[in-house]
């Protein structure tokens, strides 16, 4: 099927505006790409595709908009979007459901969630269900893939929509039979009339359902929990049975007719430019046509190419000799002089001395001065890359002055805003195409490597996929910035605590984007620091000074990591201090149950983009996970010798997650983790399977990270490229086992993706901790110096 | 079962070792020995020559198996021939990643077997040669001193069943040996070349292969 | 340069240089691209293939020396264990993003090929080249042993 044959367009009305016979065509357009490219789900039933959207132009005129866009009836006012239901579903004569998901598919199972929630609420058999990828758009609402919040912002927009379409439906029925509305039903993709057991087909009443109008908000009724079939429920993923067979595409597996391949050498250091390229070995490899320079790279990075010389071959593997060939003298550039271990020692001494005070209670300084024991830490942990397993990959392909780029991305609309401003053209004259993600982590949120295969294309003149290396994606990444933290508390002669300081400074993501910005954010400082819901009578947030010289960007629950291993890892060294338990110790940190609003003490909160009143920091629910985790590890049973426990808890992304692991160090300081025991509190969750498998996966990128990963710079440049000298966790060091509990909940859905990351490296630490007596407070554990043996040596490094 | 896996392991590598003399014998008529034109110093290992001013043959016989014993106790060697389960790698030898054992045949685990990922020639870092597989338990020369592993060699109890003469010849022509010499570029080679080797080593055993006291270290 | 692979049962000619590694000329060359690149070092495994029945890494196999040789690919793979192990990765929805999961499977048919009732630590040791960034691990060992039982 080619997308010049759109699924509408000899249905569409005449009387149509320009720009709603446009968006439709666009619409169908795109589904038709999706649908010729992807698993072929349509393939058998290609010819017979009518395309009955159930949205008529006539709905439109008549509501008299001159736009086809959200305002139709009052669906237009979800955080994620818009809600009309045309935007997403069709529904095939066949009966098959055709669900697009505007969120980027990179193993979170969105796909999966989303079908679950529209299909629970237009209320259709499962199996009827096929889903597609929606391109990178505007009209789709918020499609930024990352923040955790998929289903935060459209689990209520998707039920609107679902339901507002079985509206349609039960409409269209009862025009059919001539009977009131209320005496029909839709339901396991019928609608019946209920007072005659009558029933049609949602298939057979796709037609009609086309003439009716998206309903308002008042005229649809959405379904009780207790109605629920998918929602909250185990269904299996909609992507698993093409991914057993290698079938999928994502962005490293685009081909287009005519496509060459360009793999690019870019500069060692950030702004480092190039002085002079000799391409004259790299065009004597065989199979590389020709070379492309990309422009020098000016401050601030943000999303633009970090320029270099592309080569360009008939395959990956001759550009790849290509490049090894090419002879480029570098200039460094501002940044050639960072140095990570250099850089350790300033941003340690940063935060030994007072900082910004960010927020405060009480006053911490007179506490601690009155101290029964003052205990004081220092932690640091080294930048972090993404590293998911396939590395970023982009096809582009010009006509004209248009272009198309397909690949990987968490946040297609700024993709193609980034495209379309580094090739200086009109953002419409960009078609954005989303792939599967192999795993995003936050790298593919910023759509980079877009614009350089834009770039290389329109100077290649034929479509071109840009392949980038695991060596390309370990040096040029978005690093998980390098922070250091200090913590003081104070201990009263009953071991409570009374005084609690968090000291923190890392460079910031916001230099990524301005230029020499080098002090934390309120957004650096709401994950994990001036959220600190402890029931403290002194508590002080102070933020100090770090310069950024390589790109920092975002990974997987962000800032949250750093500080939830501080303040957790901190929570459990007082508890040593005062003799007690670290879990009763912790609970008595966190409180009684109350609700903790950081704007009423002086800090700026935006709650995860989610409001308060929905969603407030809840101490009830944060020890109500701590409670459930300590549960199921058993924690206070006896354990054989060289064992230990160790928890921690964290709300970030509006969830609350508390993790219990269990560690054990052999006589040699080998490590093991016999188990894992998680609780999640998210609200209420779309698939619990898929939650609990985001808990595991959270957790292990959590203490992959804290037990291996270190990215280092010297000289301005990373040292590290591939597998292993950068190491991420493999099986034979996972947790043998891991149980996952999710706590009940009528709560609005909170994030899953990120909330289960911040608890895995503390959890971890101080289970080392009361195994073995080594308290470690500069991640990761295994750096150069233990070799993967934890002996005690000196402490506090 | 410990025993089974020893003899298994011994069947192995004696059919590797015959496979590897089989396929040389091409060059069985120009094979090295020491009666062959001395060969020169190179890469950091002494010619026959250099050993000529020693009179006494024992003593001149030791001293050549430190020769020798350079070369076995290097990394690009003594890797592969670990006192555990697991080889080595790197020339400052780290436990390999990911994690590889030796398995029932030395040929690794199920599933992930030393020619999983280790071809019959180099490729880019990652080395290869025919067989590419781990010394078997009993030639384990991790940790030991230059008098243990030449006392080793020389026992057919634990040097897959050979005699002097078919180790001289192991050592002068298997692939495998011959990695020493041929590693990936980011890999130090072993000293010398395996021709020199070969005369050296054959030196030694013609004047009775001696070794040195196992108590004294490198 | 032309060089014929058996692939999946078929044959197949290309025109590429002998050096280039299985991976390339299967992803770039023949369309098969359910064979992944993770790392083109032998260190992750997603590109994991079969060759005359053991596991290979296809980053650094050059087709030079392929000739002749069965390859069968995760698009190809069939067999008892083949259906026993995709069965229960369905079962437990093991895979996350997918992407490193064909050479994850590919390792796990050859492991219960070998080892019909793999313990804990045959899954360890045959699994320990397969790198999953999203932490399927648990679920992996679990649909391991899932496999081995429904093999019997």
């Amino acid at each position: 099927m080619s997308h010049e044959q759109p699924l509408v367009g000899q249905e569409l009305d005449p009387g149509l505006t320009r720009q709603a016979r446009e968006l439709i065509l666009n619409l169908s357009d795109n589904l038709n790409r999706a649908t010729a490219s992807r698993r072929g789900f349509l393939k058998g039933s290609s010819a017979f595709v009518l395309g009955l959207f159930l949205l008529s132009g006539k709905t439109a005129q008549a509501a008299g908009a001159t736009e086809l866009t959200a305002k139709v009836a009052d669906l237009e006012t979800f955080q994620g979007g818009d809600a009309t239901p045309h935007l997403f579903i069709q529904i095939q004569p066949d009966e098959t459901i055709q669900i697009v998901c505007h969120l980027s598919e990179m193993g979170q199972q969105v796909w999966t969630a989303v079908a679950q929630v529209l299909i629970d609420e237009l209320d259709a058999p499962w199996e009827n269900v096929r889903i597609e990828q929606a391109e990178g758009h505007p009209r789709f609402g918020n499609q930024n893939t990352d923040g955790s919040r998929s289903i935060r912002y459209n689990f209520e927009r998707l039920r609107w929509m679902g339901a507002a379409m079985r509206a349609m439906l039960e409409e269209a029925a009862a025009q059919t039979w001539k009977v009131p509305k209320k005496e029909c039903k839709g339901a396991l993709g019928h609608v019946t009339h209920v007072p005659s057991g009558k029933k049609l087909s949602y298939g057979a009443l796709a037609e009609r359902a086309r003439e009716m109008k998206v309903p308002p908000r008042k005229a649809i009724t959405l379904k009780k929990r207790e109605e629920w079939r998918q929602i909250n429920k185990p269904v299996k993923s909609l992507t698993t049975p093409s991914i057993i067979r290698g079938e999928g595409e994502f962005g490293q597996d685009v081909r287009v007719e005519g496509m060459v391949y360009a793999v690019i050498a870019r500069p060692p250091q950030l702004f480092g430019k190039i002085k002079s390229v000799d391409d004259k070995r790299a065009l004597e490899v065989p199979g590389v046509i020709r070379t492309v320079r990309l422009p020098d790279l000016e401050p601030p990075a943000a999303f633009k190419p970090l320029g270099g010389v592309a080569v360009i071959a008939k395959d990956t593997w001759a550009a790849i000799k290509g490049r090894e060939a090419l002879e480029i003298t570098w200039e460094d550039g501002p940044n050639a002089n960072y140095d990570s271990a250099a850089f350790e020692k300033t941003l340690m001494e940063e935060v030994r001395k007072p900082g910004t005070t960010r927020l405060k209670r009480g006053d911490v300084n007179a506490a601690l001065d009155a101290a029964t024991k003052r205990v004081k830490a220092d932690y640091y942990m080294p930048h972090q890359a993404h590293s998911a397993m396939e590395p970023p990959a982009v096809m582009a392909r010009w006509d004209g002055d248009r272009v198309t780029c397909r690949g990987c991305s968490q946040a297609p609309q700024s993709a193609r805003r980034n495209v379309a401003s580094v090739c200086g053209i009109p953002e419409d004259n960009v078609t954005l195409e989303v792939t599967w993600l192999g795993g995003g982590f936050g790298r593919k949120s910023k759509g980079d490597h877009f614009a350089e295969a834009a770039l290389i294309a329109r100077e290649v003149g034929a479509p071109v996929k840009v392949v980038w290396t695991r060596e390309d994606a370990t040096r040029h990444s978005y690093y998980h910035t390098v922070s250091a933290q200090h913590l003081e508390g104070a201990l009263d002669d009953k071991g409570k605590c009374t005084a609690f300081l968090h000291r923190t400074a890392f460079p910031t993501i916001a230099a990524t984007f301005t230029y020499g910005q080098n002090e934390p954010r309120w957004g650096d400082l709401r994950q994990g620091a001036t959220d600190t819901p402890f029931a403290v009578a002194n508590m002080q947030v102070e933020s100090g000074k770090a310069d950024a010289h390589v790109r920092i960007g975002w990974m997987r629950s962000v800032a949250n990591i750093y500080h939830a291993f501080a303040v957790q890892s901190f929570a459990s060294e007082l508890a040593h201090a005062a003799g007690r338990d670290p879990l009763e110790f912790l609970l008595e940190l966190i409180g009684p149950p109350r609700l903790f609003d950081p704007n009423k003490e002086g800090a700026e909160y935006d709650n995860y983009g989610s409001p308060m009143e929905d969603y407030p920091i809840d101490t009830g629910r944060l020890a109500g996970v701590v409670k459930e985790a300590a549960k199921l590890a058993g924690w206070g049973r006896t354990l054989p010798e060289g064992h230990g426990l160790g928890v921690a808890v964290h709300r970030s992304f509006v969830s609350y997650v508390a993790t219990v692991i269990e560690v054990a160090v052999d006589a040699d300081g080998k490590l093991t983790i016999p188990g894992v025991w998680s609780a999640i509190d998210a609200g209420t969750v779309v698939n619990t399977n898929h939650v609990k498998a985001q808990v595991e996966g959270g957790t292990i990128f959590g203490l992959s990270n804290a037990l291996y990963g270190e990215i280092t710079a010297e000289n301005g440049a990373i040292v590290q490229s591939n597998f292993p000298d950068w190491r991420v966790m493999r099986m034979n060091e996972a947790p043998r086992a891991m149980e996952v509990s999710i706590i009940p909940s009528t709560a609005p859905p909170g994030g899953v993706g990120e909330p289960p990351t911040p608890p895995a490296a503390p959890a971890l630490t101080n289970a080392i901790f009361a195994a073995t007596g080594i308290r470690i407070r500069r991640l990761p554990v295994f750096d150069a110096s233990r070799r993967d043996r934890l002996v005690k040596k000196e402490q506090n490094r | 079962m410990k025993r089974r896996t020893i003899l298994s392991s011994l069947v192995v590598f004696a059919v590797i070792s015959a496979l590897a003399v089989a396929g040389c014998d091409k060059q069985k008529n120009k094979q090295t020995t020491s009666q062959d034109a001395p060969l020169a110093a190179v890469n950091g290992m002494r010619s026959l020559q250099d050993f000529s001013s020693i009179k006494d043959d024992r003593e001149r016989a030791l001293a050549i198996y430190q020769e020798i014993d350079a070369v076995l106790s290097h990394p690009r060697c003594a890797n592969c021939h670990p006192a555990g389960d697991t080889p080595y790698q790197g020339n400052i030898p780290k436990p390999h990643q990911p994690l590889v054992v030796r398995g029932e045949d030395n040929f690794g685990a199920p599933g992930m077997r030393c020619g999983t990922c280790h071809g019959e020639a180099n490729f880019e870092n990652v080395p290869g040669k025919p067989s590419w597989h781990l010394a078997p338990r009993e030639m384990a020369w991790e940790g030991k001193t230059p008098g243990e592993i030449c006392a080793q060699i020389k026992d057919p109890e634990r040097n897959g069943g050979k005699t002097l003469a078919q180790l001289t010849e192991h050592m002068q022509h298997d692939a495998l040996v011959s990695y020493g010499w041929e590693p990936p570029e980011h890999l130090e080679p072993v000293p010398g070349s395996q021709a020199l080797f070969g005369q050296l080593f054959q030196a030694w055993v013609d004047a009775g292969a001696p070794c040195p006291p196992a108590e004294k270290t490198r | 340069m032309s060089i014929t692979l058996k692939i999946n049962g078929k044959e197949h000619t290309v025109d590429a240089s002998p050096d280039t590694p299985l991976l390339w000329v299967l992803r770039d060359h023949l369309g098969l691209t359910g064979t992944k690149f993770g790392c083109g070092v032998a260190q992750c495994g997603a590109c994991t293939v079969h060759v005359d029945g053991n596991t290979r890494r296809a980053c650094v196999a050059p087709i030079s020396g392929l000739e002749g040789k069965e390859i069968v690919t995760i698009e190809g793979v069939e067999g008892p264990e083949a259906d026993a192990v995709r069965e229960a990765w369905k079962e437990i929805d093991v895979p996350q993003c997918g992407y490193c999961q064909a050479g994850q499977i590919m390792s796990a048919i050859k492991l219960l090929e070998k080892k019909r009732d793999p313990s804990d630590e045959d899954i360890d040791l045959g699994m320990s080249g397969n790198i999953c960034r999203c932490g399927t691990y648990m679920r992996i060992r679990k649909a391991i042993k899932q496999a081995a039982g429904d093999l019997g």
